[in-house]
């Protein structure tokens, strides 16, 4: 009982810390969403629900949400395959190891806005280095189709480096030993991949998806940069909805309840993680 | 006696000579500009406020640069003025945000600072951007409208004129196209952002249509599918715009211009000095002109260009006031044309031979900032332009009808109105 409650008097600092940088914000924003309001007009009404039933039949939002999903699935996924394959291969012994670690970080280490910008040039139709490569006149950022995989390739182009970083050294604390004696059961590389390598990155592999997921879903910068959330909405995330009911007409009110659902999501994604990680361990 | 000439002799010699920080004595009112970044030499820009300093030997200005972007100076205003203790006193707004700055309280009631007479010197379009229920809440500093380039050489070539009417500028431009088939006709901004509503506002309004007549919300009206089946057609039927525009917004669109590979562009006057620059492919063989119309309407071109507004809640209302008389001033003005580019709002400085000999295009941007129209001036805005953007975006890309992309925003807007006057 004693120890109890020393502990407890051990993490109240902490407790508080959290609760006013992380409870309160939240709450707030919570407060907000029940209301109508309007900044120019000064209004601030409480309208209980309203918010979240409107957003029921907001068709832009459901858009949105479309959007932000298969944007999350496909360059997380994508990011997961290409980090894992990049991460082994550069898990081997061979010269200028280091040298190619390091440039694969490249992508990551340069800011954000910045490469999008880049990748902007990059894809236009008409100057662009990509369809010069390619051969061909493709409107990249201009046909919904096109949009929303370009913008997943330079998220996938950017990102993977952070899961080639955390599976590294994942690769890094398996014991040699454990390769030697599969060798001699004379197991194949494809063999001792699937039954050395992967079960024991798995804990690691959560953790990258949990980090990557996150992320994607809440994934801003890049897509504003790239293409403003168009043609038509095709690239809109949840996010960029959120922001521009914010700040570019001032609904705090519904765009309160626009975060807030971003935050739902991104903490039903986070517990979901962590329960398949705690639920190996036991 | 002797202490005034004595004074005189410290404000005329050793204030303009001293570091700032010991000029900024407890007796001067110290206020704070914000503004948008200044194009070409800052220097020249900051001299002209140590100029307003040395006249005004009681006011210290001291002006901040915000970020570039225009959402981000938006962002900032926002969310300094609603905490009702903004650290600035005067401020540049982009046309836009006035209704809506003015709605929310943040501006001070600027009206008598611009009397009918003076007023008659500025050009109609932005004193109506600025008049909100009849007030005026911030003045106009420098005026940004819509205008056709088009290469001079090439239409002289082939004898041809610029083009008044837009099927005009589409028979032109396929002549021109066949002639040279790596020349693009017509290049204008299509990405969803706002730009794409300034230009689709100059198709729909040269074709006598609009966004809101009156209380009246008038979207999906005839004229205005038209005109959005136009921009349409001008990609994918007529071909006379590459299918980059869908993506375009003002810099792609002047450094293909520039590098001589259009033959028109819509664009705003900050790309002619570009183009007439030292090493300019296009230098000397661009020319300027107000933007086509169709057959019934008459050209127009959507408004831009920065106004300078108070706060509201400012302790120095009156050094405030001065320095925005100053900012709008002809000499200032004059200044700021000659150091920024930044185009004058006083119609006279357009007829001043000392300006003309050093900026020979002036006169010919006269015509299109009389055309200028504001985009609708009202507090709702950025809530109609934000269901615009995807809209016109949707129209014409070809994702949906002209006719079912203008419904489907008629019906949004009018739901943000409605909720408006609910309250």
């Amino acid at each position: 009982m004693k120890d109890k409650e020393r502990g407890i008097r051990y993490v109240a600092p902490s407790l508080i810390v959290l609760t006013l940088v992380t409870v309160y914000p939240v709450l707030y924003v919570f407060y907000l969403s029940l209301h109508r309001k309007l900044l120019i007009f000064n209004i601030s009404k409480f309208i209980a629900l309203d918010n979240y039933l409107f957003l029921i039949r907001d068709e832009r939002f459901w858009n949105a949400l479309r959007n932000t999903a298969y944007f999350t699935g496909l360059s997380v996924a994508l990011e997961l395959l290409l980090g894992l394959g990049i991460a082994v291969l550069l898990n081997r012994s061979f010269r200028l190891k280091g040298a190619s670690r390091a440039i694969v970080l490249i992508p990551w280490a340069i800011p954000t806005v910045v490469s999008a910008r880049m990748w902007e040039m990059m894809f236009n139709t008409d100057f662009g280095v990509i369809n010069y490569l390619l051969g061909v006149k493709i409107n990249w950022l201009g046909s919904p189709f096109w949009a929303i995989h370009a913008a997943i390739f330079v998220d996938v182009w950017k990102t993977t480096p952070f899961v080639v970083i955390l599976l590294t050294a994942g690769l890094q604390v398996i014991p040699r030993e454990l390769y030697s004696a599969a060798r001699i059961d004379g197991a194949g590389s494809w063999q001792m991949f699937r039954s050395v390598t992967l079960p024991l990155l798995l804990p690691v592999i959560l953790v990258v998806l949990l980090f990557r997921t996150l992320d994607a879903f809440r994934v801003f910068d890049a897509v504003y940069v790239l293409t403003g959330g168009g043609p038509a909405n095709s690239t809109e995330t949840v996010s960029i909805y959120a922001y521009k009911v914010l700040f570019q007409t001032l609904q705090f009110g519904y765009g309160s309840a626009l975060s807030l659902v971003v935050f739902f999501c991104t903490g039903s994604i986070g517990i979901f993680y962590i329960r398949l990680m705690t639920g190996r361990r036991t | 006696m002797r202490y005034l000439a004595l004074l005189a002799v410290f404000v005329l010699i050793v204030v303009p000579n001293c570091s700032s920080e010991k000029s900024d004595s407890a007796t001067r009112v110290r206020i704070v500009f914000k503004h948008g970044k200044i194009s070409g030499d800052p220097e020249e820009f900051r001299l002209l406020l140590r100029h307003f300093e040395r006249r005004n030997p009681g006011i210290a200005v001291r002006d901040e640069t915000l970020p570039a972007s225009t959402d981000e100076q938006h962002q900032f205003y926002v969310t300094n003025l609603e905490g009702g203790r903004a650290d600035f006193d005067v401020f540049s707004m982009d046309v836009i945000w006035v209704p809506e700055f003015s709605r929310a309280g943040w501006l001070m009631d600027l009206s008598d600072m611009l009397p009918q007479e003076e007023r008659l010197d500025f050009f109609p379009g932005p004193i109506r951007a600025v008049t909100f229920d009849n007030r005026i809440y911030a003045i106009p500093w420098y005026i940004d409208a819509g205008l056709l380039f088009y290469r001079k050489d090439i239409l002289a070539k082939y004898g041809f004129k610029p083009p008044e009417k837009w099927d005009n500028l589409v028979s032109v431009s396929r002549a021109l196209m066949s002639r040279d088939p790596g020349l693009y006709g017509f290049i204008w901004q299509g990405k969803q952002y706002e730009g794409l509503v300034c230009n689709a506002l100059e198709f729909i309004w040269s074709n006598n249509g609009d966004i809101i007549d009156g209380d009246r919300l008038v979207i999906n009206s005839g004229e205005n599918i038209y005109a959005l089946r136009f921009m349409r057609d001008l990609i994918y039927r007529y071909r006379v715009s590459p299918s980059l525009v869908t993506t375009a917004t003002e810099e792609p669109c002047r450094h293909i211009f520039g590098k001589g590979k259009a033959v028109f562009m819509r664009n705003w006057p900050y790309a002619w000095n570009l183009f007439n620059a030292e090493d300019s492919p296009v230098k000397g063989k661009v020319g300027v002109t107000v933007l086509p119309s169709f057959k019934k309407g008459r050209s127009s071109s959507t408004l831009g260009g920065w106004q300078l507004g108070i706060y509201r809640h400012t302790k120095h209302p009156g050094e405030a006031r001065k320095l925005i008389k100053f900012l709008i001033s002809p000499e200032s003005q004059k200044a700021l044309s000659l150091a920024a580019g930044y185009n004058p709002v006083r119609k006279s400085l357009y007829r001043d031979r000392d300006l003309i000999t050093k900026q020979p295009f002036l006169p010919g941007l006269f015509r299109v900032f009389m055309k200028a129209r504001p985009r609708p001036v009202t507090p709702y805005y950025m809530m109609i332009s934000q269901v615009l953007q995807p809209e016109f975006s949707a129209a014409i890309t070809g994702i949906r009808s002209p006719a079912a992309a203008l419904t489907s925003a008629q019906k949004q807007i009018g739901h943000i109105l409605e909720a408006g006057h609910e309250r």
